[in-house]
C-alpha cells in the first residue's frame, strides 16, 4: 500500500500487439479485485435499501389506509419507482465507500506525491451510464403518464360533476373551504351540510371543490385525494372509498394563521348507515 | 510593471502595466467625494430618509383610514414609503451614483480614481466602501451570507422548538407563519449568493486569468444592493411579518400585514442586484478568459457559474414582476391576483414558480461545480469525462425553464398539463445523472487525500442522492398527490439546498478559504463541526420524511400526536445540526484571525487562481499568464493500460516535471 502500483498487480497485463476480443476484456476487467468489491458492495446495499418501499408505504397506512383504489395505486408506484432507484444508487455509494476505505487515501498537510491514474473518459462506462440513466428517466415517464391516466380515470377524470357519466350512480360533494374550515354540501340530498365528510363506501364520489377566500387544499389523507381549493374557481376530483373507517382531512395549502387547525375527520360507512345519516340530518333524496 | 498612482497632477499620462497611457483631467484628489462616502455614510443618509419619508407619509394620511381588510391603512404606507427612502437613502450614501453622476458631467475617472476606487492602499477601510475590487466584493459577499445564514439559522433553531414542544404552543400562529415565511426567503436568498457571491467573484476572475470582472462598479453595486435589501427583510418581522410562506401565495398575502411589503421590496431590490451580477459575470467569462484558454480549457467552475447567471438571467425578472404586480394588489388595488374582482391566483403561481424552479439549478449547479473543481485536486486524477460535464450542465439549463409547473400539479390549473410536466422534470434526471457520473467516474480508482474539502463531497453527493430519488417520487403526479404539501416536500428540498448546497459551499469556503483569506482554514474544528452538522441533518430530515409520509402537512405549529415522535427527533437534529454549524462557524472566524498564514497553493492545484501570490496582489497577476494546456493535468498513466509491469512504479510528480503547466508567464 505505499505505491498507486500496488493495486495495479493484474494476474496478466495485456497483449500490447493482440487486442484481445471484448468478451476476454470484460471477464479481465470483473477479476480486477475492486471492481469485484464493488459490485459486491452495491448487491449488498441493494439489499438493505430495498425494503425501503415497502417502509414508506407501511409510514403511509400507519392510520388505516389504503382506503381507495387510487391510494392503493399512489403506493404501488412508490414501491416500482423505489425498486428501479435502489440499484444505481447503491451502486454510486458502493463506490463512494470504496473510494473512501478500498483505494488508497493519504493524510497530513503535504500536497501527496504520487499522482492517480489520469483516466480523463472511458467511452463504454459513459455510454452505458448514459444508456443506463435514459432508460430509467423513460421508464419512470412511462409508468408514471400510465399511473397518471389511470388514477384520473380512478378519480374520474377532470370533468366538472354535472358533465361525469350518471350512470355509476355517484354521490356529489360540494367542498367549501374558508379560513378555517370545512364545508361539506351534499346536493342530492336537500344541499344538507356538514364539518364531517361523510361517504358511503364503495360508491364514486364526485368532488366540487371551491374557496371562499384564500386558496386551501383538500387533502383526504387516507383516500389519496388532493386538489387546491381556489378562490373564483371550482377544481373536479373524485374517488370511491373502499374501506369502512374514520380517516383524516386535512388542509395541506398555508392558508393563514390558524392553517394547522384547518383538520376533520372523513367517515366512511356503510350505503344504509349513510342512508340513515342524511335522513337524520333532514335530506331526502332529490336527484 | 508595478501599477503606480498619478498622483494629483493635472492631465498627463499614467503607467498601467508598463504602458504610458494618456489620462484625462486630475479633479482634486483620487476619488473626489468617494474619499468621504463609505457604508456608515449609507447606513446614516439611508436611516434619515427612511424615518423622513415613514413620519411624512403617516401625517399625510387621515388617521382612522382603513384599507379593504380593515387594517389602519397609515402603516402600510407608511412602511413603503420608509421602506424606499431607506433604498434610495443607501445607495446614495454608499456612493453608487457617483459614478452615472460623474458621466452625466462629463468627467472621466483617471487612472489613479480607478485605483481608489479599487481601494489600493485604503487598508482594512476598503472593506466598508463602494469597492470595486472583485477580491474586497467577494469578501464582502462571504461576510453577508454569512449574516443571512445565522438569521435564517437562528429561525430554523426556533420553528423546531416550537415543533418539538408537541405539548404547547411556544409561539402565537402569527409569529410562527412569519418565522417560516422569514426563514424560507432569507435561507433562499443565502444560498443563492453563496457561491455565486464569494466565489464567483473572488475566484471566478483569478480562475480565468482576468485582473478584475469585466464591470468592477456594477459588480459593487450588486453587493451594496443586497446588502441594501437586508433591512427590508429584517424590518418586516416588526411589521407584521412575511405570514404566507415564501412563495407567498396570493391572495393570502394581500389579506397580509404590511409586513408583506418588506418581503417584496427585498425581492425587487435582490433581482436586480442578482441581475447586473448575472451580466457581468457572463460578459467577464465570455470577453476577459485568459490568451489560450479555449472553452475545451476552461474550468468546469466557470461553466457553472455561467450557467446559474444565465438562468438566474432569465428567471429573476419573474419573480420581480410577479411581486411588483402583488405590491400593486396591496397598495393600489390593482387585482391582478384577486379573482373576486377578475384577477387569477394562477397567474401568480406561474409567474412564482417560473422563478421557483430554475432557481434551484441556480443554486445546485455553482455548488456541483465547486465540487468538480475540488475532486479532481484531492484525487490527483483529471476530471472525469469533462465534455459529459458540460453536457450536464447544458442539459439542466436547457431543461430548467420546462418544468416550472410540476410544482402546480395538485392546482387544478391545468390537469392535463400534468403529462408534459411530468415528462420534463423526470428527463432532468439525465443530465443530472451525467454530472453523478463525473464525480464517481474523477473517484474512480483515485488515491484520496483526505482533506475537509474533499470530505463535504461525500456529504454533498450523499444528500444529493437522497434528495434527488426522493425528487423522482416528487416529479410523479400520482406520488405527488399523495406527498405534494407535506413534510415529505420539505424534507426533500432540504436535502437539495441544504445537504447538497450548503455542505457544498461549505466545502467550497474551506478549499478556497487559503487564497480569499490568506490563512490556511482550521480543519480539525471544520471537519468536527461539518461531520456534526451531517449528522443532525440526517435525523432531521430523515424523520422529517416519515412525518411527511405519516401525512404532516408543512407550515404547520400544532398537529395530531401520531406526529410527534419525528417531530421530537427531528428537533433534536435541528439543535445538532445548530452545534456543528456553530463550530465550522467558530472555524472560519478563528483560522480568519489567528490561522497559520497561508502558501500561495496548499493543495497543489493546478488551476490558475492558485498560481499567483497570497494575499492576491491588486492587479492579480503580474504580467496575464497564457493558457497551454487542459485544466486538470493531473495523473499517471493507467498501470493497467501500460504494457510495462507496475513494478516499475509511479512516474514523478508531473506538476514537478512541468510546474504550473497552464500558467505560463507571458
Amino acid at each position: 500500500m505505499t505505491e498507486p502500483g500496488a493495486v495495479g498487480v493484474t494476474d496478466e497485463p495485456e497483449a500490447p500487439t493482440n487486442r484481445p476480443d471484448s468478451e476476454h476484456r470484460l471477464r479481465q476487467w470483473l477479476r480486477r479485485p475492486y471492481v469485484r468489491a464493488i459490485v459486491i458492495l452495491t448487491l449488498i446495499l441493494s439489499l438493505v435499501m430495498l425494503p425501503l418501499g415497502w417502509l414508506i408505504v407501511a409510514a403511509m397506512n400507519g392510520t388505516g389506509g389504503p382506503a381507495s383504489p387510487v391510494m392503493s395505486s399512489i403506493q404501488l408506484t412508490i414501491i416500482v419507482l423505489t425498486v428501479a432507484a435502489v440499484p444505481i444508487t447503491a451502486f454510486v455509494f458502493a463506490v463512494m465507500l470504496y473510494s473512501l476505505f478500498g483505494w488508497r487515501h493519504v493524510r497530513g498537510e503535504q500536497v501527496p506525491k504520487d499522482d492517480s491514474p489520469a483516466i480523463r473518459t472511458n467511452t463504454i462506462g459513459v455510454v452505458l451510464w448514459t444508456a443506463v440513466s435514459s432508460a430509467l428517466a423513460v421508464f419512470f415517464v412511462a409508468w408514471g403518464l400510465v399511473a397518471l391516466a389511470q388514477i384520473t380515470a380512478n378519480s374520474y377524470g377532470t370533468l366538472p360533476a354535472n358533465e361525469q357519466p350518471q350512470d355509476l350512480d355517484p354521490l356529489i360533494v360540494n367542498v367549501t373551504g374558508q379560513q378555517w374550515v370545512w364545508t361539506f354540501e351534499y346536493p342530492q340530498h336537500d344541499r344538507v351540510t356538514s364539518d364531517v365528510l361523510y361517504l358511503p363506501v364503495d360508491r364514486p364520489v364526485y368532488f366540487n371543490v371551491t374557496s371562499k377566500d384564500v386558496i386551501h387544499n383538500f387533502w383526504a389523507v387516507e383516500l389519496g385525494v388532493k386538489i387546491d381549493a381556489n378562490p373564483g374557481a371550482v377544481t373536479q376530483t373524485g374517488v370511491t372509498p373502499n374501506k369502512v373507517g374514520t380517516f383524516n382531512l386535512r388542509c395541506a395549502e398555508l392558508c393563514g394563521m390558524h392553517h394547522a387547525y384547518m383538520q376533520t375527520r372523513i367517515q366512511v360507512m356503510p350505503q344504509q348507515d349513510f342512508t340513515s345519516w342524511v335522513r337524520e340530518m333532514g335530506g331526502g333524496r332529490t336527484a | 510593471m508595478t501599477l503606480t498612482a498619478a498622483g494629483p497632477s493635472a492631465a498627463g499620462t499614467a503607467e498601467v502595466f508598463g504602458d504610458h497611457v494618456p489620462q484625462p483631467a486630475q479633479h482634486g484628489r483620487p476619488g473626489g467625494v468617494m474619499r468621504h462616502l463609505n457604508a456608515g455614510t449609507g447606513i446614516a443618509l439611508g436611516a434619515l430618509l427612511a424615518i423622513a419619508a415613514y413620519l411624512v407619509t403617516d401625517l399625510l394620511i387621515a388617521p382612522g383610514a382603513t384599507t379593504f381588510t380593515f387594517a389602519p391603512t397609515a402603516p402600510l404606507y407608511a412602511y413603503f414609503a420608509g421602506l424606499c427612502g431607506w433604498i434610495v437613502g443607501f445607495t446614495v450614501g454608499i456612493g453608487a451614483l457617483v459614478g452615472p453622476y460623474r458621466w452625466l458631467i462629463g468627467r472621466e475617472l483617471t487612472h489613479a480614481d480607478a485605483e481608489y476606487l479599487a481601494g489600493r492602499n485604503l487598508g482594512v477601510s476598503r472593506y466598508f466602501k463602494f469597492t470595486t475590487d472583485h477580491k474586497v466584493v467577494g469578501v464582502q459577499y462571504l461576510v453577508v451570507t454569512l449574516v443571512i445564514f445565522a438569521l435564517g439559522g437562528t429561525l430554523a433553531m426556533l420553528i423546531r422548538t416550537e415543533l418539538g414542544v408537541t405539548w404547547a404552543e411556544v409561539f402565537s400562529p402569527a409569529i410562527y407563519n412569519s418565522m417560516i415565511g422569514t426563514h424560507g426567503i432569507a435561507m433562499i436568498i443565502g444560498m443563492i449568493v453563496v457561491v455565486m457571491g464569494p466565489l464567483a467573484n473572488f475566484i471566478g476572475p483569478l480562475m480565468i486569468g482576468a485582473r478584475d470582472m469585466a464591470y468592477p462598479r456594477l459588480n459593487a453595486l450588486s453587493l451594496w444592493l443586497l446588502v441594501a435589501a437586508l433591512p427590508c427583510l429584517i424590518s418586516s418581522l416588526f411589521f407584521g411579518g412575511i405570514q404566507d410562506g415564501w412563495s407567498v401565495y396570493q391572495p393570502l398575502a394581500s389579506q397580509a400585514p404590511p409586513g408583506m411589503l418588506g418581503y417584496q421590496m427585498t425581492i425587487v431590490v435582490f433581482a436586480i442586484s442578482t441581475g447586473v451580477a448575472s451580466v457581468n459575470v457572463m460578459i467577464t467569462i465570455l470577453m476577459m478568459r485568459a490568451k489560450g484558454m479555449t472553452w475545451s480549457r476552461t474550468p468546469i467552475f466557470i461553466y457553472g457559474i455561467f450557467a446559474a447567471a444565465l438562468m438566474g438571467l432569465y428567471a429573476f425578472p419573474f419573480y420581480m414582476y410577479s411581486q411588483l404586480l402583488g405590491m400593486g394588489d396591496l397598495l393600489a388595488g390593482t387585482s391582478f391576483f384577486n379573482p373576486l374582482e377578475g384577477g387569477s391566483v394562477w397567474l401568480y403561481e406561474n409567474l412564482f414558480w417560473l422563478l421557483g424552479h430554475p432557481e434551484v439549478y441556480v443554486i445546485l449547479i455553482p455548488g456541483m461545480a465547486v465540487m468538480m473543481e475540488i475532486i479532481p485536486v484531492f484525487y490527483r486524477k483529471p476530471l472525469f469525462a469533462q465534455n459529459m460535464a458540460i453536457a450536464g450542465i447544458v442539459g439542466v439549463v436547457a431543461l430548467s425553464g420546462l418544468v416550472w409547473a410540476h410544482h402546480m400539479y395538485m392546482t387544478g390549473w391545468a390537469p392535463a398539463a400534468n403529462y408534459p410536466f411530468m415528462l420534463s422534470t423526470e428527463l432532468i434526471s439525465i443530465p443530472v445523472g451525467l454530472l453523478v457520473l463525473v464525480v464517481i467516474g474523477t473517484m474512480w480508482r483515485g488515491t484520496v487525500w483526505t482533506r475537509l474539502p474533499v470530505m463535504a463531497v461525500y456529504a454533498v453527493v450523499f444528500n444529493k442522492l437522497i434528495g434527488g430519488i426522493t425528487g423522482v417520487y416528487l416529479s410523479d403526479v400520482p406520488v405527488d398527490q399523495y406527498m405534494h404539501g407535506s413534510m415529505f416536500v420539505v424534507a426533500h428540498f432540504h436535502y437539495m439546498l441544504m445537504g447538497a448546497g450548503l455542505f457544498g459551499a461549505m466545502g467550497g469556503i474551506a478549499y478556497y478559504f487559503p487564497k480569499m483569506t490568506g490563512r490556511l482554514f482550521d480543519e480539525r474544528t471544520g471537519a468536527f463541526g461539518l461531520w456534526t452538522a451531517f449528522l443532525g441533518f440526517q435525523l432531521t430530515f430523515g424523520s422529517m420524511f416519515v412525518a411527511g409520509l405519516q401525512g404532516q402537512p408543512r407550515r404547520v405549529l400544532q398537529f395530531d400526536n401520531l406526529f410527534n415522535l419525528s417531530n421530537w427527533i427531528s428537533t433534536i437534529g435541528a439543535y445538532v445540526i445548530g452545534l456543528g454549524m456553530l463550530l465550522f462557524l467558530v472555524a472560519i472566524v478563528n483560522s480568519w484571525l489567528l490561522g497559520r498564514p497561508a502558501p500561495a497553493n496548499p493543495w497543489g492545484s493546478k488551476s490558475l487562481e492558485w498560481q499567483t501570490a497570497t494575499p492576491v496582489p491588486l492587479e492579480n497577476f503580474p504580467t496575464l499568464p497564457v493558457v497551454t494546456g487542459p485544466p486538470y493535468d493531473y495523473g499517471v498513466p493507467d498501470p493497467y493500460l501500460t504494457a510495462t509491469t507496475p513494478a516499475a512504479g509511479p512516474t514523478p510528480h508531473q506538476a514537478a516535471a512541468q510546474p504550473a503547466a497552464t500558467a505560463d508567464p507571458r
